[in-house]
């Protein structure tokens, strides 16, 4: 599992975490305000408290979190990482629309008037818009899912690289079929686990210790004795 | 036949976006039922409390009604405003004080043949924090308040000087006296002098606040009885009471009033006590 696609995973949980207790958009007054709260627009008009929910508010949070998962469960292609992105997309487009449905329904002017038996009273509610800071965390999302749809989410790539995944990359790259165990990679009659900072090859009962150029030759001589497959590797494929 | 992740991505697009555009023609579609409208219910409003007419102005109180009554906790603070009175066409601003709204017009000759008055404006302030105009407009009765006392009293061979202050919105002639007496505030009292009968001096006061004096003579000539103890203060006495019950002509327009009244005045004289 990518470190760059649980970091896509951990915003997130951020984004939604976070808006349990900071709305995402809010008309902020005295005594009027509007917050965007992921169950719904939560209003406030002297004391009254009304929840107006409107379904696109939900779609926001059902396509963040799907953004967030499927690059973990569909670790296969790299097709995994452009549908977070879309995800991602329609997450941010899916508020968007919600804030526009507070300017086309929920509209307020910043006063209210109301009668009374001899005349009326004016109340002057002046409003401020505010974006809440889950709206930028969900904006660092699409941003960090689009880098990582770009990237194949191999931007971290940095530090000494597993010899495990060394080996698998030359199986791969000659279409040699081979399956993952525990801590290494079976070919053929032979399996290859990582054993500290060293390797160990397995052929039948016997057990040696091989460094990295040796276990390479050995699995490309057992892979070549099978047929020709696909490997797996994490959003490795078209 | 695993198919290819081209088509997998392709058709969850597809999918995720029609889910996306019927969500927001659902949405458009559902508003107005989802949609609830407030508006404030039992919001304080002004009434005119009281229009009272005096020598000096005519006074003009506006009350806050519902002024943070349960069950709406909306709590109204004046801080200024103006009323225009429909009859007389003045307009002035009101002035908070202790959260009371008054207004002060100058006296025009017109409201002394007023009965009540319409009283429209707008009172501005602040209702639970927020900036807030509550216009109204309301029909009130007018109370004319005329004030006469005595302000000061002195004897002094068998001549009573009675300085009276009259407040009044409309001339008024000051008299007759019936059943007047000055007495030793003392226990036993004495008797300086004390008549049975009407005094038939008047005195004319325009208007207006002014100062006039009643000079009465007080002997057994003013009537059959009249019982004049003594021409001066008596000796050992400082502190007397002056019962002096009066009718007053009030001249309105509309034709006299007359009501009578009890003016009293306890005095002291000399540095005695």
């Amino acid at each position: 599992m990518r470190i760059e696609a649980l970091l896509q995973f951990a915003l997130v949980i951020a984004f939604i975490v976070l808006w349990v207790f900071v709305p995402t958009w809010s008309m902020s007054g005295v005594n009027y305000s509007i917050s965007l709260m992921p169950w719904g627009y939560v209003v406030r008009f002297f004391g009254e408290i009304h929840v107006i929910p409107p379904p696109t508010v939900y779609a926001v949070w059902l396509f963040a979190i799907d953004a967030g998962l499927l690059p973990l469960i569909w670790r296969r292609s790299r097709y995994s990482l452009y549908l977070a992105t879309l995800f991602s997309v329609l997450s941010l487009s899916m508020l968007m629309d919600t804030i526009l449905f507070q300017q086309r329904y929920l509209q307020f002017h910043g006063y209210t008037i109301a009668p009374t038996p001899n005349g009326y009273i004016y109340v002057s509610l002046p409003t401020k818009p505010v974006l809440g800071l889950p709206t930028y965390v969900l904006l660092a999302l699409v941003i960090l899912s689009i880098f990582n749809m770009v990237t194949r989410a191999r931007w971290l790539g940095t530090g000494p690289e597993d010899p495990i995944v060394a080996v698998e990359r030359v199986l791969k790259a000659l279409h040699i079929e081979y399956s993952r165990i525990e801590g290494g990679v079976e070919v053929g009659g032979i399996k290859i686990t990582r054993q500290g900072s060293s390797l160990r090859l397995v052929r039948g009962s016997e057990a040696i210790e091989v460094d990295l150029k040796t276990a390479i030759i050995e699995t490309i001589k057992a892979g070549l004795k099978q047929p020709v497959s696909v490997g797996v590797v994490d959003y490795g494929e078209d | 036949m695993v198919p290819s992740p081209l088509k997998i991505t392709l058709l969850i697009s597809i999918l995720s976006i029609i889910i996306a555009l019927i969500l927001i023609w659902g949405t458009a579609q559902i508003a107005p039922s989802i949609i609830h409208y407030s508006t404030l219910s039992n919001a304080p409003y002004i009434k005119v409390e009281s229009i009272n007419v005096t020598s000096n102005g005519v006074y003009i109180r506006l009350a806050v009604i519902n002024n943070g009554t349960p069950p709406s906790p909306l709590v109204f603070k004046p801080t200024g405003g103006w009323v225009e009175v429909v009859e007389t066409g003045q307009v002035v601003n009101v002035t908070v004080i202790n959260g009371t709204v008054i207004a002060k017009l100058p006296l025009t000759p017109q409201w002394v043949g007023l009965a009540s008055v319409g009283v429209k404006g707008i009172v501005s302030g602040t209702l639970n924090g927020s900036r807030a105009y509550i216009a109204f407009f309301d029909v009130a009765p007018i109370h004319i308040i005329n004030t006469i006392g005595i302000t000061n009293v002195s004897y002094a061979d068998c001549v009573l000087n009675v300085t009276l202050s009259v407040n009044t919105v409309v001339p008024v002639v000051i008299g007759p006296i019936i059943n007047m007496s000055l007495f030793t505030v003392s226990t036993p009292g004495y008797y300086v002098f004390e008549t049975i009968g009407i005094i038939n001096t008047t005195i004319y006061a325009p208007a207006g606040s002014h100062n006039v004096t009643l000079t009465i003579q007080v002997s057994p000539a003013l009537g059959r009885y009249t019982y004049v103890y003594s021409c001066n203060y008596l000796s050992g006495f400082s502190k007397y009471t002056l019962w002096l019950p009066i009718g007053v002509t009030y001249m309105y327009p509309t034709g006299n009033v007359t009501s009578y009244t009890l003016l009293t005045k306890t005095f002291v004289v000399g540095g005695g006590s």
